[in-house]
């Protein structure tokens, strides 16, 4: 750039040139793997939690009954104090490249939805003292909306909102999968069925998995961050 | 009456530096010195003094301070420069579309 006075012909040029800044400063801000790297590590973390947290009593024609009390008590502490580490995390990188931050929306979000998983389970435990158990199976749409309240769905709906802050189309992409995964395809609410499986471990592992998407999506955003 | 959207530029925005300085400073909510002289690959002298207009026309802020030892300067944008910002950007898409639309002789 120089300091040259422009003429009323470039418009075009020095619109370009304001979308090229205000691109290269959100790109300068981002610390997209940073906030999914805390996210996958809590995410694993959660695993033992549940695990020995977990009432399970089983009867004997073969079906079990759960509660998982230490998800309940873990992820709304977990998040508000991982989305005040991503928060801090984000402050101190900008603040060393000489810029201010826009993160702060997110981390707001982020602690925000730590009352939808509790609330939600608060909601079906009054619910169902006054009413009695469906017979058959819940519908399709009850389960996805079970997934979505639940703490690996509300970081999907966070990442939106990191997404949105960041102007970020790689995280879009990434967000899109990811919430298609924990809604549609990983069994978050009542884990694998399987035989070789215990009850707990068919729990945990949809959070293993999405303990290592995250910590791999994390790598591949630092990775790519480093080679800009 | 001419409603020109290029009578309408504002002279102290309406210059590549100091546009580049309000962006910046926009889309980074808070800028300091060394940032802007990279990105905009000018002299601290030279940077200074565009500076100055800014803070003069009370488009920007500027606050100085210390880190450490460090000294650094901080710059953020005022409501006033957020909206010399947008309208600046407002003529600019203005003049692009008056010239696409108006017919060649």
């Amino acid at each position: 750039m120089t300091s040259d006075s422009i003429s009323a012909d470039d418009p075009r040029r020095l619109l370009a040139e304001v979308r090229a800044l205000a691109h290269r400063v959100r790109a300068d801000q981002r610390m997209t793997w940073a906030a999914l790297l805390v996210l996958g590590v809590t995410t694993l973390l959660a695993i033992p939690v549940d695990w020995f947290g977990m009432r399970v009593d089983c009867h004997s024609d073969g079906s079990c009954e759960f509660a998982r009390n230490g998800m309940l008590y873990f992820w709304p502490a977990a998040m508000v104090l991982a989305y005040a580490a991503i928060a801090v995390w984000y402050f101190r990188a900008a603040r060393a490249r000489g810029l201010g931050t826009r993160v702060l929306p997110y981390a707001i979000t982020g602690a925000v939805t730590t009352v939808v998983f509790p609330a939600a389970w608060l909601a079906v435990f009054l619910y169902f003292r006054s009413h009695p158990y469906p017979d058959g199976p819940m519908p399709y749409w009850q389960f996805v909306l079970d997934r979505l309240v639940m703490p690996w769905g509300m970081i999907g709906v966070a990442l939106l909102v990191l997404v949105w802050l960041e102007r970020n189309l790689a995280l879009l992409l990434f967000t899109a999968g990811y919430l298609a995964l924990v809604l549609l395809v990983l069994p978050m609410n009542d884990g694998f069925a399987s035989p070789h499986l215990g009850f707990r471990a068919g729990m945990a592992l949809p959070q293993l998995i999405v303990g290592v998407v995250l910590l791999l999506a994390a790598a591949g955003f630092a990775r790519a961050g480093r080679r800009r | 009456m001419n409603d020109h959207p290029s009578l309408g530029l504002d002279d102290v925005v309406h210059q590549r530096v100091r546009l580049g300085i309000l962006t910046i400073a926009h889309e980074a909510r808070r800028v300091e010195f060394g940032y802007l002289r990279t990105q905009l690959d000018l002299t601290a002298g030279n940077l200074s003094k565009h500076l100055s207009v800014l803070e003069g026309a009370g488009l920007i802020e500027v606050e100085k301070g210390y880190e450490g030892r460090r000294p650094r300067t901080w710059i953020t944008l005022t409501p006033a420069g957020t909206t010399a910002l947008a309208d600046e950007i407002g003529r600019l898409k203005q003049l692009i579309a008056r010239v696409e639309t108006t017919p060649e002789d």
